[in-house]
C-alpha cells in the first residue's frame, strides 16, 4: 500500500471521502448554527493573535486591532525574553495579518490583540511563543489564535501548564496543527481546539473528526487573505484554517458569554457540517 | 619585548599554521565535511515524488543575514550552489523568517517573490512549495520544490509530505554541523593549548599532534565525542546546563591540578 503510507496524517481526516457523518443526538440536536452564532458579530470578545504581528491599519481589518505586544528573544534577559508594548502593531511577515483578517471577516466586532512572537531571529522561537501565550492568559483574552506550534519535547510541560491555565481562566485556545504529522504543542492537548485544513471555501463550513488528536477541519487551501503592506494574497496551510474556527468561537462566546471552554467545544462539535440531525 | 621572544613567537606561529593546515587536511580526508551527497539525494527524491521541475535546499547564515543555496537541481541556467540572497527577500526568506511553510500558485503576482533573483537564474517558476528546516525549533534553512509538472499548484498533502522530507534533510544538516562544530572546538582547543605554551619552547607540539592525527584510533574517539556532544545537545535545557556544569567542574579541576604540578 505505498500510496497509503505516503499519505500525511493530519489533513487526511478532512478529504471528501474521509469525512465521517456523525449523529447529533438528544440535546445536541438542538444546538444548531443559528442558535450558536446566528446574528452574532463577536462584539466585545477579546481575541489574541499570537503570530508575526498584525498590521493594525490594514483596510481589511477596519480598525478592529486594539494594540498588542512584541515578545523579543534576548539571551541576557530573565527567562530569555522581553515584552514590549506595541500600541500600533505592525506585521513583519504578513502571516499574522492573514490570520487576523480571517477572524475579522467572520467576527467583525471582535477586538483583536496582536502578540508578535515570530520574526527575524531564528532562535528562541519556542520561549517567545510560550511568553506570548502567557501574556494572552495574563491579559484576560477570551479566544487565542495559535497558527504555530513547537515540536520541542522540552516545552511539553510548559505548554501543558499554559493550556491548563488558559482553560481554567475560561479561555479558548485555537491551534493549527503542525504541517507534518509529528507531535507538536500545544495543538495536541485535549483542552485545545485543534484545526487542520480542508479544501472547501465556505467560511462557516467546518467538520469534526471523531478520531483525535486533530478535531476540526476548516478552510485552509487557496484562501484569499490580507497580507502586510496593505496587500492581499492567496495562501494554503493549516495556519489559515485555525482562524476560521477562532472567528466562529468568538461569535459563539459573544452570543453566549456564560459558556465555558468545554461547552464551547461541544457547541462547535454539534454545529459541524458533518453532524446529521434526526429527521433531516 | 626581547628579541628572543620574537623568535619564539614567530616559530610558534609558523608551527601553528602548519599544524592547522595539517589538521584541516586530515579531517577532510577522514571526516565527511558535510552530508551534501545525502542532501542531494533527499532533494532529488523530493523533486521526483512531487513531480517538480526544480528543488533546492537553502541554509540560513545568521551572521551575514542571508540564505545560501546548499543543493539545487532544476532548469536554472547556472549552478545555484553557494548563491546567497538577503534573509528578508523572497518566498524562501519569508519561510525562514516565520518558520511557517507556504504553498503559492501565482508566484509572479506574489509580492514576496524575488523577481530579480529568479530572472538572474533564467528560470521563473509558477508555483512554489517551501517549508522550514528546523533543528530543535531553530530555523536552519528552507527546502523548496518548484512547479509541479502535472498540476497548477501544490496542495495540503504536498505540504505535509515536504515537511517529512525537510525533517530528514534537517537531521542530515544538523549532524554534519555538529561534527564541524566539534572539529572547530578541537582546533580552537589546540590553538589555546599552543598559546598557553607560548612562554616555553614547544618544538614538540608539532610532532605530538602529527602523531596523534596519524593514529587512526583518534577518529572513532572523535566520533564518539561528537556523538556524546550530540546526545547532550538534544537533551532539555536543564540537562544541557547540568552537563556543561559537570564539564566545567572537570575542566576547572584539571586546570587547578595542572597549576599545582608546575
Amino acid at each position: 500500500m505505498p500510496e497509503d503510507s505516503l499519505r500525511p496524517a493530519w489533513s487526511q481526516h478532512f478529504t471528501p471521502d474521509a469525512i465521517q457523518e456523525l449523529l447529533a443526538d438528544g440535546p445536541l440536536a438542538r444546538l444548531t448554527p443559528n442558535w450558536a452564532w446566528g446574528d452574532s458579530t463577536g462584539k466585545g470578545v477579546r481575541v489574541a493573535v499570537v503570530d508575526s504581528g498584525v498590521e493594525y491599519d490594514h483596510p481589511a481589518l477596519d480598525d478592529c486591532v486594539r494594540g498588542g505586544v512584541i515578545i523579543e528573544y534576548d539571551a541576557k534577559a530573565e527567562n530569555n525574553y522581553r515584552v514590549k508594548p506595541d500600541n500600533k502593531p505592525s506585521d513583519v511577515s504578513g502571516h499574522g495579518t492573514a490570520c487576523a483578517g480571517i477572524i475579522h471577516s467572520i467576527a467583525p466586532e471582535a477586538e483583536i490583540h496582536s502578540v508578535r512572537v515570530l520574526g527575524r531571529n531564528m532562535a528562541g522561537r519556542a520561549i517567545q511563543f510560550a511568553a506570548g501565550l502567557d501574556w494572552a492568559i495574563e491579559n484576560n483574552m477570551q479566544v487565542v489564535n495559535l497558527s504555530l506550534s513547537t515540536s520541542l519535547e522540552e516545552y511539553f510541560g510548559l505548554f501543558h501548564d499554559l493550556a491548563d491555565q488558559a482553560y481554567f481562566k475560561n479561555m479558548n485556545l485555537v491551534s493549527a496543527v503542525n504541517n507534518i504529522p509529528e507531535p507538536s504543542y500545544p495543538s495536541l492537548f485535549s483542552s485545545v481546539i485543534s484545526v487542520a485544513a480542508h479544501d472547501g471555501h465556505d467560511p462557516f463550513t467546518y467538520y469534526y473528526n471523531p478520531n483525535p488528536p486533530v478535531e476540526f477541519g476548516a478552510p485552509g487551501i487557496d484562501v484569499k487573505v490580507a497580507w502586510n503592506k496593505k496587500q492581499y494574497l492567496t495562501c494554503t496551510g493549516n495556519s489559515f484554517a485555525a482562524p476560521h474556527i477562532t472567528g466562529i468561537t468568538a461569535l459563539i462566546r459573544a452570543k453566549h458569554p456564560d459558556l465555558t471552554p468545554f461547552q464551547v467545544k461541544t457547541v462547535l462539535l454539534a454545529c459541524a457540517a458533518n453532524m446529521r440531525r434526526e429527521g433531516k | 619585548m626581547k628579541p628572543n621572544d620574537d623568535i619564539n613567537e614567530e616559530k610558534l606561529s609558523g608551527q601553528l599554521q602548519r599544524l592547522l593546515v595539517s589538521i584541516e587536511a586530515s579531517r577532510r580526508a577522514v571526516l565527511p565535511k558535510s552530508n551534501d551527497a545525502l542532501l542531494k539525494s533527499i532533494v532529488e527524491a523530493a523533486g521526483r515524488i512531487f513531480e517538480a521541475t526544480a528543488a533546492s535546499i537553502l541554509l540560513v547564515n545568521e551572521e551575514e543575514q542571508v540564505l545560501e543555496f546548499r543543493v539545487a537541481f532544476g532548469p536554472s541556467e547556472r549552478d545555484l550552489t553557494g548563491t546567497k540572497f538577503p534573509l528578508d527577500k523572497g518566498i524562501a526568506g519569508y519561510v525562514a523568517m516565520t518558520g511557517q511553510p507556504i504553498a503559492t500558485s501565482n508566484v509572479q503576482e506574489d509580492p514576496r517573490f524575488n523577481q530579480d533573483f529568479a530572472k538572474s537564474t533564467g528560470y521563473i517558476p509558477n508555483s512554489i512549495l517551501a517549508t522550514p528546516l528546523l533543528s530543535d525549533d531553530r530555523i536552519i534553512g528552507v527546502m523548496e520544490v518548484l512547479d509541479k509538472i502535472n498540476a497548477a499548484s501544490f496542495d495540503m498533502q504536498d505540504m505535509e509530505l515536504l515537511g517529512m522530507f525537510a525533517q530528514q534533510a534537517a537531521m542530515a544538516i544538523d549532524q554534519s554541523q555538529q561534527i564541524e562544530n566539534i572539529e572547530e572546538a578541537l582546533v580552537l582547543g589546540l590553538q589555546r593549548l599552543a598559546t598557553a605554551d607560548a612562554s616555553q619552547d614547544s618544538t614538540d607540539l608539532q610532532s605530538v599532534l602529527d602523531q596523534a592525527l596519524d593514529q587512526k584510533s583518534r577518529v572513532p574517539e572523535l566520533m564518539e565525542l561528537a556523538d556524546l556532544f550530540y546526545d547532550i545537545s538534544v537533551l532539555g535545557e536543564a540537562e544541557r546546563k547540568a552537563c556543561l556544569q559537570v564539564l566545567n567542574v572537570f575542566a576547572e579541576y584539571h586546570r587547578a591540578s595542572t597549576r599545582r604540578f608546575r
